[in-house]
């Protein structure tokens, strides 16, 4: 039976192509509009490590200014001080910590006719790659001794090692950062976390870095540190001054396994900043902050406003789709009036005629949402066009987002189609069987 | 036949069809002025001058790696080397870019101490051909001298003596004054005095979303660092032939560096309002595809309807109605449908503009553009009716006496 | 095999109570042609659609094969609308958009035959009214006799022992109102039972009875006795192709 009724629901939208098509416009194209901006929010507000981030916790202090809060919400400083993650990093509380900044250097090749070249790199402690499940391809992170002798070592990200070495394995290798060899350990495979997570400080979607380099070396000045660097007061003259100032510029991550360990860090912490205050620091009353990944990242707001803002329009834009579509429905179905008096004659019981007529609705609705596939298909490039590197990789279509569409259009299609439906069932035989 | 009494009753009589209508009319009435209002905003936002010759500045990266280097016997060469170049106007290293989203902010204060009230302010630091470079306009005081220019070392935290601020920012340390502003002494990193010696007309932060955006300084500084940027600006419409070949001229002169990003202004500024562009874009074509699809469904509708009553328009024809009072009739039927839908538009576009207020930053609504959408909305309605309307007054009396 | 008793329906509109029918007493016999008129606004259509179980009665009893309908739900009644009761229009009530075949398929499809029955029913009946070689049609390339034919082809498609007809010539020429009422005459001699609403004086006549509706009274206008039938089942006898040559 439900053969003839999708028969039956073919023979009638051809019999009124024009308004089919309208419909099935209107609800493509507000599909296509809310596919659109869903996926970029989705893609946005995806948790980047979903195995343990629940696990991972950002820790923030609060150094800042006894006079002026570090933000006006009363949140403490984005970031900690040299001096704190390094102490935080030096005690080994938690079952791992990283502390790290983001970097730059200056790469010379081997060859004479190699050009030297910038790279991004990432200043950070050892724990970083497990921490974060670092996918390798060859070697592996360094360990925690290299971070406390300041060891030249290296890891590679994949393209970096193209480039370099042809993509062999270059475990052992050296290569020249910023005027000194550093060894290579390891080489990541391809790896970008969307949100990139572990640095929301320097821009949640950015690429991850070419070069993985130990954190202590930035005590030497070896390398040069790019990210952001707020201050509430002078640091005073000097690398050594600065590194002791008041000035936030690192980040500091923890792997708690449990809710007893992030109890016992969280008073390892207090004691630390009641220890501080003692020293004339954290004048501030104690705001100690352990933030997992998802709560890190809604604090930092890494869906963008505008995302948030354009899907709230595309949702009302669908409505209004939606209410094109029922207002259409409605008449096509009452126009029908005679057709469903008949049917009623020769026997169809109300149930027969509701379904035959919410399964035309739904084909409409099923093409809709294939348009709207289309529509979305064309949104995102358009996005991708419009927004360029911004929204790189956060304007793909995946299986899920597909699956969504078709199951929205259906279910919205349905939705539309339930009250004309309803009415035509309703329609009374009698009165349309005789002639008019 | 043209009372709206009837026609009010007779829409009573098939409200759902009306109210459908009306609602749309109200939705797209409510995303319309908010999204014409988001648009705006966003346009006078761009419209604001970053107070430079945008047109003919560029500026690149240096990157030093060589070791032992002699940064400040460098950055003399090259700056002697830019402004030799045929062409070029002027040159100067700065710390910053205006529009480009990255640079330095300081606060200065009228008192020094801790805890005493700081204003925010972009920090450019330049030498003495700054002012030249960017094509500022010096409403007040003087340029800075050769002399002023100091030697800052990569880990200095010391400041020079002397500082030429914004207008608006001269405005926000002496409001309602701001040309007292020129001499006076105010402190910088919350100790060191700062001479203000100069005011200029306009100057933006490097950051286009910080309320303080027309808040800055220029400082007399040159700078020890191994990623320093030369800003260079050049006769009119010579910018574009000039980029490599200062590049390569760079890149020739000094082999222990790598010139870099080499960018254009007007790039940087299109890359700062990338976002509102783009989301000006967008909400465009969503406002017209939804007038268009709002539009559509009244014409699908009216025509259904004027189908419905095909007999009954004959039959009023052959009672003499004439056909222009048909049409009439369904002109104002969609006149009522549209009232009702722009009321209950208006009240939504308010409540959905004080939701947005809430959640997303933005500014409430101006309700000259809530009458303005109300008046297009009542266009968009008479123009879609229009052709069905035209349709029904088609209808042949005779159709009355025909049993369809 | 149809028995009304005391009869009655009111429609209430507003404030306004109108009483279509008034104490109907009717019965008709398996077998019977009965023909029905009345001056317009009598209550000839509510008495068909109630009836063809289109409608419910306000008051009384209906019994049709036995069952009381009145206290059936609105399912059952499309169950028994569909198995014993066929219907024909003034103006054909054929679906547009679908072609000859699919329409005789209208009601086979809600009988729930499979699809070899439906088919060979379909084409049963439209070779029986003549139009077998345009099953591919759709109604509207047909002339008015030949679609009253297609919607005969449908009412008698899923056999039922009962007709109504609600003005079968009504739309057409004298010519072909005289050859559907031929035809009629046809399916009724196969035993069919047939209740015609109509006009025409003329045509009421050839039914064996004939009853008149007014105000919403019935009363017989022959006082014919019933002639002793040959009962035949339909079910059991299909119109065979004899009667083809309307």
């Amino acid at each position: 039976m439900f053969a003839y009724y999708l028969r039956l629901a073919w023979l009638s939208i051809r019999q009124s192509y024009g308004l089919s098509l309208l419909m099935v416009l209107a609800i493509g194209l507000g599909i296509g509009a809310a596919m659109t901006t869903v996926t970029v929010n989705y893609l946005m507000s995806a948790n980047p490590i979903p195995t343990k981030s629940e696990q991972l916790f950002y820790v923030q202090l609060d150094n800042w200014d006894p006079h002026e809060p570090a933000n006006d919400n009363g949140d403490p400083p984005d970031q900690l001080t040299y001096r704190d993650s390094t102490a935080l990093w030096a005690a080994n509380k938690a079952f791992r910590q990283v502390v790290q900044a983001q970097m730059t250097a200056v790469l010379e090749p081997e060859g004479k006719d190699s050009l030297p070249f910038q790279v991004s790199g990432r200043a950070n402690s050892a724990d970083f790659f497990a921490m974060f499940e670092v996918p390798f391809l060859f070697g592996g992170s360094w360990d925690r001794s290299a971070d406390e002798s300041m060891q030249q070592v290296v890891v590679l990200s994949q393209s970096l090692n193209d480039r370099l070495f042809g993509g062999r394995d270059s475990v052992g290798e050296k290569v020249k950062l910023a005027g000194d060899y550093y060894q290579v350990v390891g080489v990541i495979a391809n790896w970008q976390p969307r949100p990139r997570f572990y640095d929301i400080t320097t821009g949640a979607f950015n690429e991850v870095e070419e070069v993985f380099v130990p954190f202590s070396l930035i005590s030497q000045q070896k390398i040069s540190r790019n990210g952001n660097t707020n201050c509430w007061k002078p640091s005073g003259e000097g690398y050594e001054a600065f590194l002791n100032s008041e000035c936030v510029w690192t980040q500091f991550w923890v792997e708690l396994r449990n809710e007893q360990e992030k109890q016992d860090y969280l008073t390892f912490l207090n004691a630390y900043v009641s220890e501080q205050k003692k020293l004339g620091r954290f004048e501030r009353p104690v705001n100690n902050r352990l933030s997992d990944v998802m709560q890190w990242m809604e604090n930092q707001q890494v869906v963008a406003q505008d995302a948030s803002l354009m899907m709230v329009m595309s949702l009302m834009f669908l409505l209004v789709c939606l209410l094109n579509t029922i207002g259409l429905l409605l008449a096509k179905f009452l126009s029908k009036a005679p057709q469903i008096g008949l049917r009623q004659a020769l026997g169809a019981s109300r149930q027969d005629l509701f379904t035959q007529y919410l399964t035309e609705a739904g084909c409409i609705g099923i093409a809709g949402g294939l348009l709207g596939l289309v529509f979305a298909w064309l949104g995102l490039q358009g996005v991708q066009a419009l927004y360029g590197d911004e929204m790189k990789g956060l304007a793909e279509l995946d299986l899920a987002m597909v699956g969504l569409a078709m199951l929205l259009a259906l279910v919205s299609s349905l939705l539309a189609g339930l009250y004309p439906t309803w009415r035509a069932c309703t329609v009374q035989p009698s009165q349309q069987l005789k002639s008019q | 036949m043209f009372e709206l009494g009837p026609i009010f009753r007779a829409l009573l009589r098939q409200k759902v069809g009306a109210i459908l209508i009306a609602l749309q009319i109200a939705l797209t009435l409510s995303i319309m002025v908010n999204a014409i209002f988001m648009m705006q905003q966003r346009s006078s936002q761009m419209a604001r001058p970053s107070g430079l010759d945008e047109a003919n500045l560029f500026y690149l990266s240096n990157t030093v790696f060589g070791q032992n280097y002699n940064h400040e016997a460098a950055l003399a060469d090259d700056l002697r080397l830019i402004r030799g170049i045929p062409g070029v106007v002027n040159a100067t290293q700065i710390n910053a870019i205006p529009l480009s989203g990255g640079g330095w902010s300081m606060g200065l204060q009228h008192k020094a101490g801790e805890g005493e009230n700081s204003i925010g302010v972009a920090v450019y630091m330049v030498d003495d051909h700054g002012i030249n470079t960017l094509g500022l306009e010096l409403i007040a005081g003087e340029n800075f001298q050769l002399t002023d220019i100091e030697w800052r070392p990569a880990t200095s935290v010391s400041w020079p003596a002397r500082a030429i601020v914004s207008q608006a920012m001269a405005e926000s340390l002496y409001p309602g004054a701001y040309q007292s502003a020129l001499g006076k002494t105010v402190y910088i990193n919350q100790n060191e005095a700062v001479q203000i010696s100069g005011i200029v007309k306009t100057l933006q932060a490097p950051w286009n979303g910080w309320d303080g955006v027309e808040r800055s300084m220029l400082v007399p500084f040159q700078m020890e660092t191994r990623n320093s940027r030369y800003i260079i600006r050049t006769e009119p419409g010579r910018r574009d032939e000039l980029m490599p070949i200062i590049e390569k001229a760079l890149a020739e002169s000094d082999k222990n560096r790598i010139i870099r990003n080499v960018t254009s202004l007007e790039d940087t500024r299109e890359d700062s309002y990338r976002s509102h562009n783009a989301l000006n874009k967008i909400l465009l074509l969503v406002i017209v595809i939804l007038t268009l699809i709002t539009a559509f469904g009244i014409v699908g509708l009216a025509m259904f309807s004027i189908n419905r009553r095909r007999r009954q328009i004959g039959t009023r024809r052959a009672l003499g109605a004439t056909q222009l009072q048909v049409m009439r009739y369904f002109m104002l039927e969609n006149f009522l449908i549209s009232t009702l839908g722009v009321v209950i538009g208006a009240i939504a576009a308010v409540g959905l503009n004080i939701w947005l207020v809430s959640k997303f930053e933005l500014a409430p609504l101006e309700p000259q553009l809530l009458v303005v959408g109300v008046l297009a909305l009542y266009l968009v309605g008479q123009l879609a009716v229009f052709y069905p309307a035209r349709k029904a007054a088609a209808i042949s009396p005779a159709t009355a006496t025909r049993s369809v | 095999m149809l028995l009304m008793k005391q009869l009655g329906k009111v429609f209430h509109t507003g404030e306004v109570s109108t009483h279509a029918l008034r104490e109907v007493d009717l019965e008709v016999q398996e077998g019977d042609f009965v023909s029905v008129t009345g001056p317009s606004g009598s209550g000839k259509t509510t008495f068909l659609n109630i009836a063809g179980l289109l409608e419910v009665a306000s008051s009384g009893l209906f019994l049709l094969d036995g069952e009381n309908v009145n206290q059936q739900s609105d399912s059952q009644r499309s169950k028994m609308r569909n198995q014993k009761i066929g219907f024909i229009f003034q103006s054909f009530n054929l679906i547009p958009e679908l072609n000859l075949f699919d329409n005789v398929d209208v009601p086979l499809r809600y009988r729930g035959f499979d699809a070899k029955e439906r088919k060979r029913r379909i084409e049963q009946q439209l070779e029986l009214v003549g139009l077998a070689s345009r099953m591919k049609h759709l109604p509207s390339q047909l002339s008015g006799g030949q679609q009253q034919r297609v919607a005969i082809a449908r009412a008698l498609a899923t056999s039922p022992r009962f007709l109504l007809a609600d003005e079968p010539t009504g739309n057409l020429d004298s010519q072909m109102a005289q050859s559907v009422m031929a035809l009629l005459e046809d399916i009724n001699r196969q035993g069919t039972t047939i209740i015609m609403v109509t006009h025409d004086h003329g045509l009421a006549q050839r039914a064996k009875r004939q009853i008149l509706i007014k105000d919403g009274r019935v009363s017989e206008l022959t006082a014919t006795l019933h002639e002793p039938l040959h009962i035949v089942s339909p079910s059991a006898t299909e119109h065979s192709a004899k009667v083809a040559g309307v």
